[in-house]
């Protein structure tokens, strides 16, 4: 775990990668995305509001959940605060802050530059989750369902 | 981490109008472990001739599960909902004042205690309920502090408070809380203290409402005829703007704080209150915020003031 934080760290000045594909994210939709070994196949969408508000803490198997966070000025972080915190970026900071000074959770989510880091970490890190453009997620990261529905199937609430 | 505000005050009833320094709060946290985290707040407030430096929290806590997390140390104490969500940041809340009853020092609610937590959130439940009790010494013979050495009669208190926060009402907050202690005042014979709060939070910003109430009983322990009441309330509203004014939030607060004069603890203490607060928080900075406020009140029926300040509220924080 310390060598993947110092990693996350040690790339925290590399500028993000400019999305390859320039379908909206409305039509592409946004997955979400965990180790292909996690037992998580499907979240409800408050469940995954939970999650992303640290309200959820652990999985089910009782492991660590660790949220990985786009850098701002990404159209996927614009996306999950819209979508899931239903917050500005003021709101969500200050969220945060206030998380933090309770003594809620003990560190903010991490933060990751590109749909590249997110996969390397979301694949190094146990208990990990995070989303990224569903037209480009790989097979090293397994997407969970939200609201039982995959992205690219009608209802699918991220889209 | 850190917080820190700078105030200018105009007070009615105060020669000593100016300029003040709030508190400079520092904020500390480690993770020991997978599992094993401290926290610690530690504030220096300004006095007239010098600062106070006090550990405000001290917590070291050990996590099992979202269900059961168990810690240590000196809390605020978690009675309503201010006095567990905002702490010590003044940026971190609307208005510049905490409302009366639960400002720092405050002999109305035990604003901390010290001793051991247990806390959890049921995920699985659509109500989002989450509880905290806690177990430890309560209040010092000076009623405002907590009993940082030792329980000082070796009768504890004990706290329970359940929270709701339904997944329907995303941003919804509401609670209920039991308080209770023996409170032995200095140079005054013991007083049971039984304490019931209620809140209920919407925490949005566009509108935040914030209403809490809060009930206390206090009977002498060797006569039961002896006894009184406390009730106090709050009702606090906000609304950040939209668009090209969102930095702006006016906010309204309406205060009351009703104690028996038979009360056998605080009934001498002169701590009758009402008041109503206007004001606007304009948050220049993703940081900083300028708050300016004007409360009309009233400090145990002795007739109303106007008081006015300005203050400056900021976070040290990178994230």
């Amino acid at each position: 775990m310390a060598t993947v934080l110092s990693a996350v760290l040690l790339i925290g000045g590399v500028p993000a990668t400019p999305a390859l594909a320039e379908t909206p994210l409305e039509q592409t939709g946004l997955a979400i995305v965990v180790p292909k070994t996690s037992p998580v196949e499907d979240l409800s969408m408050a469940e995954l509001r939970n999650v992303f508000l640290a309200n959820q803490q652990f999985w089910p198997d009782r492991s660590r959940i660790t949220l990985l966070i786009r850098a701002p000025q990404s159209d996927e972080r614009d996306y999950v605060l819209n979508t899931i915190y239903q917050m500005d970026e003021a709101q969500f900071r200050q969220y945060w802050i206030a998380k933090m000074f309770r003594a809620e959770v003990a560190r903010g989510p991490k933060i990751v530059f590109s749909t590249d880091m997110t996969l390397d970490l979301v694949v190094a890190i146990p208990g990990s989750i995070s989303f990224m453009r569903a037209d480009q997620v790989t097979g090293d990261v397994k997407v969970i369902r939200v609201d039982g529905r995959l992205p690219g199937e009608d209802g699918y609430p991220l889209r | 981490m850190g917080f820190g505000d700078i105030s200018y005050v105009s007070r009615d009833s105060s020669d000593n109008d100016g300029f003040l320094i709030g508190q400079a709060v520092a904020h500390l946290t480690a993770s020991l472990g997978e599992s094993f985290s401290v926290f610690g707040e530690f504030t220096a407030t300004a006095r007239d001739s010098e600062y106070a430096f006090e550990v405000e929290r001290l917590i070291a806590k050990y996590e099992f599960s979202d269900l059961v997390k168990i810690s240590a140390g000196r809390y605020h104490t978690p009675i309503g909902y201010w006095n567990s969500a905002f702490h010590h940041g003044a940026w971190l809340q609307t208005t510049a004042r905490r409302p009366e009853a639960f400002k720092f020092g405050s002999r109305i609610v035990p604003i901390h205690f010290v001793g051991v937590l247990a806390e959890g959130t049921w995920n699985q439940s659509p109500l989002g309920l989450s509880y905290m009790a806690g177990f430890g010494n309560g209040r010092h013979a000076n009623i405002a502090r907590a009993g940082d050495a030792g329980d000082i009669n070796g009768e504890n208190a004990w706290m329970l408070q359940l929270r709701a926060a339904p997944d329907a009402f995303y941003g919804l907050n509401v609670g209920v809380g039991l308080y209770s202690d023996e409170v032995s005042p200095d140079g005054d014979p013991p007083i049971d203290e039984m304490s019931f709060s209620a809140f209920a939070a919407w925490t949005g910003e566009s509108p935040e409402v914030i209403i809490e109430y809060l009930h206390s009983s206090h009977e002498l322990v060797a006569d039961s005829s002896i006894s009184g009441d406390v009730s106090a309330w709050y009702a606090q509203f906000a609304y950040r703007l939209k668009d090209e004014w969102s930095a702006w939030k006016p906010y309204a607060r309406f205060e009351h704080t009703d104690v028996d004069d038979t009360d056998p603890l605080l009934g001498a203490d002169g701590l009758d209150y009402d008041a109503a607060l206007l004001g606007v928080r304009w948050d220049f900075s993703p940081y900083a915020a300028l708050k300016v406020e004007y409360r009309n009140e009233e400090f145990d029926n002795g007739g109303r003031e106007n008081n006015f300040q300005v203050q400056l509220a900021f976070v040290l924080a990178n994230f």
